[in-house]
């Protein structure tokens, strides 16, 4: 495995010496996210995140299956995630590198076990058809915090999905085009989303770290939360030990940010919605 | 309020030093308390890593221990020493820690341009370098390219040397020499490997046994016990061999020597299981109850015989 | 889907008869295993772990080491007996690899790694039994290997596993308690009472989070005197037998005590 070339000493040291001071190389304030740009694509269920450089771009499709008999009532969400060179000259393709381990474990984590979506509702037909919703995300490049943006791409997808209508008599189905029947949306129970703490010796927290500040961290801290402050996952594998105050002090800011955070999705999606013509005849 | 379930467990797994949890009331009662006398005569303190030992104000940090908000803690499990106003904790099992004048017994790992690198059971392999090593054909003579060509004549991958610590690099790698005529390839016997900290720092670390059994004690845990070698046929006397010395070819070795040289070695590796430190006298005595005994050689590798063997020198010595 | 078993009944004890606070009986073996430097076998109520620790020595690919510290290198193999149901896991699991790296990174800051530039300590887990907290057992079983193994630690790390059921936070979870309450991770150096990981994956209210994360914290600390008795016997011992053995000539030098500093 090759290493990622480390950043060289005069950078290290400078970087290191601003955040004592709290300051950032980019100018934001210590606890000051990057505002995610959302944009939708002409399909539903595509979308392209962008925090800064970073831009993550997600993708809904869903398609008729017949579920697994140990689960016959519950529909299937599969999240395929990828990691190219495309994202940053330092990932190769090939054998799984441990970013790419980290990330496609924190969106399943995210997305998929956090129970964001209603897997009942996506049962068309108890033990015989049910929705297999497919998530599939492309990290376009990679800047820093490239978890945070892939989970809210994730995420706002599946929001911004619609299924085609079907409806169930007896034992038949029908899929309803969407120019006959407006598709509707995922059934979703809440909306997660994933905040990246960073930290460093001599200096407080900063939320949203950039590529630099990544790598030179002595550790990271990531929540996933939704904005009726329910956890979803807490994840600080390892780096520098921290007082517990400290991890409870960043649970309140993750609070205060998810709710930002939502306002903009919601907010968002709703203009993208007025936006489009839906024909129904 | 937050205490273990009090049903036993269902493993079986224990060991010499399997440790279940204590009841909450025997708990104080196990580790009796003492008097803080911390660093008081024939008492040896014991510490585990995170134990605060002491004021940084007062004493210096050593070896196994830092420093941390005016306090020297603990960072290895063992005992505390105290040289002045230096603290070091030596931990009770590690690797080999070299020390500058450290007679080590290794094996060549690599053979690289003009340097072997030795394993010695450090923390990273030892390098010999082409020009801390006696040549043939004296002592004295310069190192010309043609040495460096054959270096593997000298030693190849696999040989078994012992060498002495000569410095070190600036990473904390040894350099090793062979610069002696005691030192250098070894044959005609077979290796031992036990915990470094068994062996202690003897005046001689050449042990020749009166059954015809000669030790080499390296100070990184590993133990050459060979045949025995005539003290005529040693440095350069009459009969000394110069071209012997880095010989691959084992001499004849007679059905009783190589006897000897497993009772030795399963003696030591008995001794080590049971943690006993090895030196001469302690090697010395168990071989005599070995022979007393006079059971076969493998017979000495049974638990119970072993555990005679270690009781019988507390017994032997305290006389 | 989730199991009709009470996670806590009415009297206030757990499908296994323990209450809220009770933890599961902890069993520590400090044998030496083969060739390692250091090993320990942990078990904790029915989940079993051995680790083996290798090193530090000369690493094996030259171009992974760092000039300034040592290299941590964490390989996690799981039984396929471990399991109520046999199956075999590659290594490449994703479960596995990502706990093997949360492993690595847990010990990085703990280990004092920059003593030891160029070289590299192996660390072996072995999961053989599993019934729940089984990151926080591979972690504890780490630890004590480390120790074992003489390689300098900042501190313990111990960790364990915390649950809310409704309202009430249960402490050690077995694999039917994690199947089915909210449940993280803690893991804590004694010490400084500094937290080195939480791994929470299930939906908690940020209140619940914070009490449960506060008693996981305080469980860590009963834990570790558990490790640190572990520790200190197998020291006496050795050392016991290192005195017998060399002093035992010197007069009756014999008497004199080995005597533990016990401060909490």
């Amino acid at each position: 495995m090759p290493r990622p070339p480390s950043p060289s000493i005069p950078e290290k040291e400078f970087v290191y010496g601003a955040l004592k001071q709290s300051l950032r190389l980019d100018g934001r304030a210590m606890l000051e996210m990057r505002t995610p740009t959302l944009s939708f694509g002409p399909e539903l269920g595509w979308v392209e995140c962008a925090m800064g450089k970073t831009r993550v771009l997600a993708q809904v499709d869903g398609k008729m299956v017949k579920p697994p008999p140990e689960r016959p009532l519950e529909g299937i969400i599969s999240i395929h995630s990828e990691l190219s060179p495309m994202a940053s000259n330092e990932y190769e393709p090939g054998r799984p590198t441990e970013e790419e381990v980290a990330l496609t474990r924190m969106l399943d984590k995210v997305l998929r076990r956090s129970d964001a979506v209603d897997k009942e509702s996506l049962c068309v037909l108890a033990g015989q058809r049910v929705w297999h919703i497919r998530l599939t995300i492309h990290v376009l490049s990679d800047a820093g915090n490239m978890v945070d943006c892939a989970c809210l791409a994730g995420i706002v997808a599946l929001k911004h999905f619609r299924r085609p209508e079907v409806e169930v008599e007896g034992d038949e189905i029908t899929v309803h085009h969407p120019s006959e029947r407006a598709p509707v949306p995922l059934s979703m129970h809440h909306t997660p989303f994933c905040f990246t703490f960073a930290f460093f010796p001599d200096a407080p927290p900063l939320v949203d770290p950039a590529r630099l500040e990544e790598t030179l961290s002595a550790g990271l801290l990531s929540v996933a939360l939704n904005a009726q402050k329910e956890l979803c996952v807490v994840q600080k594998a390892g780096g520098s030990p921290l007082p517990a105050e400290e991890v409870l002090a960043i649970m309140d800011i993750a609070v205060a940010k998810a709710r930002e955070l939502d306002r903009l999705v919601e907010a968002r999606l709703q203009e993208d919605w007025k936006g489009r013509v839906v024909e129904v005849r | 309020m937050i205490s273990f379930a009090s049903f036993p467990s269902t493993s079986e797994a224990y060991g010499r030093y399997g440790n279940t949890r204590h009841h909450p009331d025997v708990e104080d009662d196990v580790h009796m308390d003492l008097d803080e006398d911390d660093f008081e005569e024939n008492v040896q303190r014991l510490t585990v890593p995170g134990e605060s030992i002491t004021s940084s104000h007062a004493f210096m940090r050593g070896h196994g221990t830092y420093v941390d908000n005016d306090e020297v803690i603990a960072s290895v499990a063992g005992t505390v020493e105290r040289v002045n106003k230096l603290i070091t904790v030596r931990a009770v099992r590690s690797r080999y820690n070299p020390e500058v004048g450290d007679l080590v017994v290794g094996r060549i790992t690599e053979v690289q341009p003009r340097r072997w690198k030795v394993d010695a059971n450090s923390r990273q392999d030892a390098v010999l370098m082409l020009s801390s090593v006696n040549l043939p054909g004296g002592v004295q003579r310069r190192k010309l390219e043609s040495d460096e060509l054959q270096m593997r004549t000298f030693f190849e991958e696999g040989d078994l040397l012992v060498a002495e610590v000569q410095a070190f690099f600036s990473d904390g790698a040894m350099s090793l020499h062979t610069r002696s005529l005691r030192y250098g390839k070894l044959r005609n016997g077979q290796l031992v490997t036990v915990p470094p900290i068994l062996i202690r720092r003897l005046k001689s670390h050449f042990v020749s046994l009166p059954c015809g059994v000669d030790l080499i004690l390296g100070l990184n845990g590993y133990i050459w016990v060979s045949k025995h070698v005539k003290q005529s046929e040693q440095e350069g006397e009459e009969g000394f061999d110069a071209e012997a010395v880095y010989s691959n070819k084992n001499d004849d070795i007679d059905e009783a020597t190589r006897a000897a040289i497993s009772r030795v070695s399963n003696i030591i590796k008995i001794l080590a299981a049971h943690f006993v430190p090895l030196t001469d006298s302690v090697l010395l005595e168990a071989y005599e109850w070995a022979v007393e005994q006079e059971s076969s050689v493998k017979d000495l590798l049974l638990d119970d015989v072993g555990e005679n063997l270690v009781a019988s020198l507390g017994s032997g010595l305290r006389q | 889907m989730s199991s009709r078993i009470e996670i806590l009944n009415d009297g206030g004890y757990r499908s296994d008869g323990r209450k809220q606070y009770e933890l599961r009986d902890i069993t520590i073996d400090l044998t030496q295993q083969g060739t390692a430097d250091g090993s320990a076998q942990l078990t904790h109520g029915l989940t079993q772990v051995l680790v083996t620790v290798f090193g530090p020595r000369e690493a094996k690919m030259r171009s992974q080491t760092l000039h300034d510290r040592a290299v941590l290198n964490v390989e996690m193999s799981v039984a396929p007996f471990s399991t109520g149901e046999r199956r075999k896991r590659s290594r490449a699991d994703r479960r596995i690899l990502e706990m093997a790296a949360m492993i690595a990174s847990t010990f990085e800051p703990v280990v004092q790694t920059n003593l030891y530039p160029r070289s590299q300590i192996d660390i072996y887990v072995h999961v053989l039994q599993q019934d729940g907290s089984l990151l926080p057992a591979c972690i504890n079983a780490t630890t004590l290997a480390l120790v074992t193994a003489g390689v300098p630690l900042l501190d313990f790390v111990c960790a364990v596993t915390g649950g809310v059921h409704s309202t009430s936070p249960l402490l050690d979870l077995t694999t039917l308690e994690e199947n089915d309450v909210p449940h993280m991770t803690v893991a804590v150096m004694p010490r400084t009472r500094k937290v080195t990981l939480v791994t929470m994956e299930t939906r908690l209210h940020v209140e619940r989070f914070r009490e449960l994360f506060e008693l996981a914290c305080e469980a860590g600390q009963t834990i570790h005197r558990e490790m640190k008795y572990a520790v200190k016997d197998r020291t006496v011992a050795l050392v016991n037998a290192m005195d017998a053995g060399s002093k035992g000539g010197a007069a009756d030098d014999h008497d004199r005590d080995v005597v533990m500093d016990d401060r909490i």
